[in-house]
């Protein structure tokens, strides 16, 4: 059985300052960490490969500068890994690379599970694992909060309105996980160090494919297109409340719903 | 005037007519309890803006079992057509036959510009409508406007959950999909004498391939640490009951939390005091129960995107940098806030 893991990586948003007066963003200490979802998914990936053996691969999410994501990845547990190399693109596009994760899953020779993150923590976008079961033709079920494999089939938690049901769906078939949903493992100190040196099996486990060998050049052309940038309005500060406590409660109340349900 | 000759001049308008010829801005419909939902509405009104630049046609979509009667409500938003999918199989919410209902659809109608509201079943059916169609996707749009000159919808997307936006698009790939977050456009006027006649689909019935096996009872969600919580009610000094500050937490689904002088009168434990030396937060909601608001606790709320502050000092920091300020003590407050909440 294999288990393919898509793993991507986020500006750490605490080395961030947005300053909407100004109209513009501050990096004061430029971090990253793989995705949270992602983690998540991977953490999914080697509690399934313990309970059943399988082998995990890990992809990556976009086209990287680097391949760090991959190597943690394979220093938290990973069978193999491949990076991709190809144009980075200005945001996250899960259209183009749809087309080069089907075609890299097809070059190692399919799989049975796709496990990735249900969104990302910077652009909220979600939408790389649905496509992935559109082009291969798999069932899909987003937002696991935990899953495992049996008889054929991946079964899955998720939430459904206020409660939780669990589902199944035949192999193969794409799962995305939540944020949260598992407390993922660190990486192995020492297979990071042999990683990062080059040493032992674990690094000749890191390939490298080009991405111009996957898809013919016109694929390659970026979906999404970046336009600009636009910040939220100041907000207003300090308006205190005034009148009976009843009022008052009843205006503070209507406040806080309408937070709520945004 | 008499109101009623306006009532009855009104009445006379003709019924919505569609075009021929396909494109068009097409809206997924949500149903939610029987109803449209809010963010189908709001969509309804996006597309309209957006087609009065871009000269098109506004079409709904509405999928389910017993849902006709809704095609009027839809009509009442601005929608210039409506194609109803009323069929058994589609009583409860399944990727296949949602999925081939709209593929069929809209591989005959050919759209322009296809939205869906950004819930759970428009977050399911988009990337795989845009993936079979060859269309990009923009989600969680907050804003649209039109590039008049390349008929391409430019959105605005929330990064870092709004801390600021990205304005894409997607010039090359049709039909241009996109989700809309939830309350970020206003609802449309309703108007009642807009009317038309909705045209039926044909429904094939799919087999879905995820089987629901029934409640995950035994299923506990790991808790979500304070800094990741989404609503926080945090403690002061000046708070008075804390019983009060639990119930306001439980009322609104949130996490406890408070200030140093939380923890010294023994209310909180080390790993719930929100502080730039403890836990740093950034939920939606906080709440700050009779907290006096120091340097160190509020630079730790600074990213909080609402903040309620009560207490009863009107010299209080905290003022400063809340949203919305009640000066009182949260003893007598918190009940009545309880009772306006319902709780």
């Amino acid at each position: 059985m294999r288990i393919i893991v898509i793993l991507g990586r986020v500006l750490d948003p605490r080395g961030i300052v947005v300053n909407p007066r100004a109209g513009r963003i501050f990096i004061n200490r430029e971090e990253y960490r793989l995705q949270p979802a992602d983690r998540c998914a991977l953490e999914l990936a080697l509690r399934i490969k313990e309970a059943s053996g399988a082998e995990v691969v890990a992809l990556p999410r976009t086209f990287l500068p680097d391949d760090d994501v991959l190597r943690q990845a394979l220093a938290t547990g990973a069978d193999r890994a491949v990076y991709i190399a190809g144009q980075p693109t200005a945001l996250p596009d899960d259209g183009l690379m749809a087309r080069v994760l089907v075609a890299a899953v097809e070059k190692l020779g399919g799989a049975d599970l796709i496990l990735t993150g249900a969104t990302t923590l910077d652009t909220g976008q979600g939408q790389l694992g649905p496509r992935l079961a559109e082009a291969l033709g798999w069932p899909q079920i987003l937002g696991a909060w935990t899953a495992g494999v049996a008889n054929g089939a991946v079964w899955a938690v998720r939430q459904d309105g206020a409660g939780y049901v669990k589902v199944e769906a035949p192999l193969p078939a794409v799962v995305t996980v939540v944020p949260g949903a598992l407390k993922p493992r660190y990486p192995d100190g020492r297979r990071l160090i042999n990683i990062y040196k080059g040493v032992g099996e674990i690094a000749a486990a890191l390939e490298r494919w080009e991405a111009t060998d996957l898809v013919a050049p016109e694929a390659l052309v970026p979906t999404l297109e970046r336009r600009g940038q636009d910040f939220p309005p100041e907000r207003e500060r300090g308006t205190r409340l005034s009148g009976t406590l009843e009022e008052v409660a009843r205006a503070a109340a209507d406040a806080l719903r309408a937070r709520l349900s945004r | 005037m008499d109101a009623s000759f306006l009532d009855l001049l009104m009445a006379q308008q003709e019924e919505v007519t569609e075009a021929e010829g396909g494109g068009g801005i097409w809206v997924v419909a949500d149903v939610v309890d029987g109803a449209i939902a809010p963010v189908t509405l709001e969509a309804i009104g996006a597309a309209r803006n957006l087609a009065g630049s871009l000269g098109a046609y506004v079409y709904a979509v509405l999928l389910g079992d017993g849902v006709s009667g809704l095609a009027a409500t839809l009509y009442q938003a601005g929608a210039d057509g409506v194609r109803v999918a009323d069929h058994p199989a589609l009583a409860s919410f399944a990727v296949e036959p949602y999925l081939e209902v709209l593929l069929n659809l809209f591989q005959a109608e050919g759209p322009e510009v296809i939205l869906f509201g950004a819930t759970p079943q428009g977050q399911e059916l988009a990337p795989r409508v845009a993936q079979r169609l060859g269309g990009g996707l923009i989600e969680h749009a907050t804003a649209m406007t039109l590039d008049e000159a390349t008929r391409t919808v430019q959105a605005a997307i929330p990064i870092y959950g709004g801390q600021y936006f990205e304005i894409v698009a997607c010039p090359q790939a049709r039909p241009q999909v996109l989700t809309v977050e939830p309350g970020a456009f206003p609802a449309p006027f309703m108007d009642p004498y807009r009317k038309g006649e909705p045209k039926s689909i044909e429904v094939a019935p799919v087999e879905p391939r995820v089987r629901v096996l029934g409640p995950a009872e035994d299923f506990t969600p790991p808790p979500v640490p304070l800094a990741q919580a989404p609503v926080v009610v945090a403690a002061g000094r000046q708070a008075g009951d804390f019983g009060l500050v639990e119930q306001l937490a439980a009322a609104l689904g949130g996490r406890v939390a408070g200030d140093r002088g939380a923890r010294d009168a023994g209310w909180i434990g080390p790993e719930q005091i929100v502080d730039i030396r403890g836990v740093t937060v950034a939920p939606k909601v906080y709440v700050a129960v009779g907290i006096r608001g120091d340097t160190f606790h509020n630079a730790a709320i600074d990213n909080a995107r609402f903040i309620l502050a009560i207490h009863p000092d009107p010299t209080a920091p905290i003022f400063k940098v809340a949203d919305l300020c009640i000066e009182g003590d949260p003893k007598e407050v918190l009940p009545a806030l309880l009772a306006a909440l319902g709780k």
